[in-house]
């Protein structure tokens, strides 16, 4: 594993959601953690703060000690801040095909097919996003995500839709991704398997707290 | 019960208003109600607009010597000559001239050879108050429009026969604008927006933003004349005929003079002449100008919609509320006031208009003008379905978009035009039907000027006052509804379509 020692990843933020206001304090030096909990506790939520996309959270965030969120929202705006989000309701573009959707970031056209054989979506590349399964629609929208180059991935339930040993083959696929490159990673999960296989550090989200386990 | 507690009101309020000892009657329809409904009471009465201030001065006069009340439908007679045919239900009728008479004889509205000429009027040129004066017809030739009525209007066809009878006609007749009436013509001389038109002296005398510069000789037009007549379908002949009487009687006489009217002898009027230069006009120009004006504004209207509509759908702003009232308000407002606004804004006496003017872009009585009034009026409906379409993308592919390296910009030309785009397609069928259909506000604004803004709507409303309009009215109705409902069917298509571009999980 290519361990980079200065990696380091700080939330201290808060966010009012439908019933609380969520309190989110995290500080890690681990390239791959899971924030797992209850189905509405705000996971999904924490990971679009990281992404830049939420407008609403106030406090810190800060990656590899360059702020990217303040107390008066995002710093960083979400283009420079080259993560890979997949969110959990998948969403790939639909007037582009699966080719156009993978290269949307602009990566080199061999930089495509090699990750469509990677996530095995080779013969999906000329179809639109209608014409695709639930699974197919998860790796494609993975795909795009790893194609961006990031610098940090935020995975979100990114495999609920495949089956068993598909499940199991992607998250080796994925874990063995970020370890090449050295990209961190950030999963929400609540499969104990995705987190067995891809976390080492857990984190769990409940009552609008994060405490690590 | 609502109603009727209203009803009651209203019974109340019209009792008070009314004069004494005169029965009180609510009409919620006044134009066709009166004569059936209340028989030997009351009269119906059409007449030509320039008699509007003399008539209910004669009325006044009839009633206080013991005559029933008269109310009074004042418009051009071409358009109260055909409203006479199609509902009969008006007691008497005041043409402006014979021609129209005759038609009505024809059709047994009035009953033949009964017509009486009461009153005769003069053709003057006016100009605005303040502007210097000219004395002959000869100097028309230097204004650059002449306002006119309109051309099937007997006071525009006076005026067309004195300018041709005095030789400028060939000269001046490709700038002739033409309002629906005298007072629509006197009203943009007045404004300023036309420097010289050609209107009745009692109108011109009783409007003080214009003054008379000179007046036709009376041999160079036939004579205007006035004629009164009963209908056939009257419900009370007698009253009608009394009040007719009296009209041409010595004491109405004196009322008629004391308007700036000139009197006639009534063994003089039978033999005159009457002009005969019902025009119909060109059903090609008219259907070709419609698109053009509609495809301009559908065009001008692109970015505007797209912008708004982007912003109102994506943006939360001080003011939001403000702005979507403004770009709504000409879907609401009659589009007579939006016209009316946009000329006090762009007409050619405004600081914007004369700008425009002096770059080659003169706003009234143009295409250019037509296609502002549609541009404006159909604003709106571009908009909101714009705004519906941005609204309708889920703004989590802007999101992911962003997370993906695109900044603002790239994201909107790369993700939410694209996914909006059949729907922006479908506000601009909508926006296109909406231009096509635009009367109001191109008639205030650019006036109905042949082979410039008299699109098919402006030459339906033409041929209304024609006799002999009929047959084309419906090419161009045909036309008309032909193209509306083609550009509907788009709109419901790209609509469709739209829907059909956002559905990606086809397979989930």
């Amino acid at each position: 594993m290519a361990t980079d020692s200065s990696y380091r990843l700080g939330l201290d933020f808060e966010i009012p959601l439908a019933s609380k206001t969520m309190r989110v304090k995290l500080d890690t030096e681990s390239r791959a953690i899971a924030i797992v909990g209850p189905s509405g506790a705000g996971k999904s939520t924490i990971l679009r703060v990281l992404a830049g996309v939420e407008r609403r959270a106030r406090g810190l965030v800060t990656f590899c000690g360059q702020r990217w969120q303040g107390d008066d929202g995002p710093i960083v705006p979400p283009w420079l801040r080259r993560v890979g989000w997949v969110p959990q309701e998948v969403l790939l573009f639909p007037h582009l095909t699966v080719r156009d959707n993978l290269g949307y970031a602009g990566p080199s056209a061999a930089a495509v097919e090699e990750t469509a054989r990677l996530l095995q979506i080779t013969e999906l590349l000329e179809r639109r996003p209608r014409r695709l399964s639930g699974g197919e629609r998860q790796r494609v929208a993975l795909g795009r995500a790893l194609l961006a180059k990031p610098k940090l991935l935020l995975l979100d339930e990114p495999f609920s839709a495949l089956d068993r040993p598909l499940r199991a083959e992607l998250a080796r696929v994925v874990g063995e991704w970020c370890a090449e490159r050295g990209v961190p990673l950030v999963l929400v999960s609540h499969d104990e398997a995705d987190a067995e296989v891809l976390a080492e550090q857990r984190w769990h989200l409940s009552d609008g707290k994060l405490v690590r386990e | 019960m609502t109603g009727w507690v209203l009803a009651c009101g209203l019974a109340l309020l019209l009792r008070a208003d009314a004069a004494a000892g005169e029965p009180v009657r609510i009409d919620f329809e006044p134009t066709v109600s009166s004569a059936k409904a209340a028989p030997d009471s009351s009269l119906l009465v059409l007449a030509a607009s320039s008699l509007a201030e003399v008539l209910p001065r004669l009325a006044d006069a009839w009633r206080r010597g013991g005559g029933a009340e008269v109310r009074f439908s004042f418009d051009a007679t071409s358009r109260l000559a055909v409203q006479a045919l199609r509902s009969p239900s008006a007691d008497a009728f005041f043409a402006a001239d014979r021609e129209w008479m005759d038609w009505l004889e024809q059709r047994a509205v009035v009953r033949e050879g009964i017509a009486v000429a009461m009153a005769a009027n003069e053709l003057v040129v006016v100009v605005p108050a303040d502007a210097s004066p000219l004395a002959t017809p000869a100097e028309l030739e230097r204004f650059p429009r002449i306002a006119l009525a309109g051309e099937n209007v007997p006071a525009g066809r006076y005026a067309r026969a004195a300018l041709e009878a005095t030789g400028v006609w060939a000269e001046v007749a490709d700038r002739v604008v033409r309002g629906g009436s005298v007072r629509g013509a006197l009203e943009w001389v007045a404004r300023g927006e036309v420097p010289v038109g050609i209107v009745y002296r009692t109108d011109a005398v009783a409007e003080p933003g214009v003054r008379v510069a000179f007046t036709f000789e009376a041999t160079n037009h036939p004579p205007v004349l006035y004629w009164s007549a009963p209908l056939s379908a009257s419900r009370a002949p007698e009253s009608t005929d009394s009040f007719l009487r009296f009209v041409v009687s010595e004491q109405g006489r004196d009322i008629v003079a004391a308007s700036g009217f000139a009197l006639v002898e009534p063994s003089a009027v039978q033999a005159l002449p009457s002009v005969a230069v019902v025009q119909a006009p060109a059903v090609a120009s008219a259907i070709r100008l419609s698109l053009m004006v509609a495809l301009l504004a559908t065009i001008a209207g692109l970015v505007p919609a797209v912008g708004l509509g982007w912003l109102l759908a994506r943006r939360e702003f001080r003011g939001k509320a403000l702005l979507s009232t403004l770009v709504m308000a000409p879907l609401v407002m009659p589009p007579v006031v939006t016209g009316f606004l946009l000329l006090s804004v762009l007409g050619g006496g405004t600081p914007l208009g004369s700008r425009l003017a002096s770059l080659g872009l003169p706003v009234p009585f143009t295409i250019l003008g037509a296609a502002i009034a549609a541009f404006v009026v159909g604003l709106p409906l571009y908009v909101i379905t714009v705004r519906g379409a941005f609204e309708a993308v889920d703004p989590m592919y802007e999101e992911l978009s962003r997370t993906l390296g695109a900044p603002p910009r790239r994201t909107f030309f790369r993700v939410s035009l694209p996914l909006a785009l059949p729907g922006i397609a479908a506000g601009a069928m909508l926006a296109f039907a909406r231009a096509l259909g635009e009367f109001g506000a191109t008639v205030v604004l650019a006036g109905n000027v042949e082979g410039s803004t008299r699109t098919i709507a402006l030459a339906v409303y033409t041929l209304l006052e024609s006799p002999s309009g009929r047959s084309t009215i419906w090419v161009l109705v045909g036309a008309s509804v032909g193209i509306s409902l083609l550009a509907l069917l788009g709109f419901e298509a790209l609509s469709r379509r739209q829907k059909l571009r956002l559905e990606d999980r086809h397979g989930h």
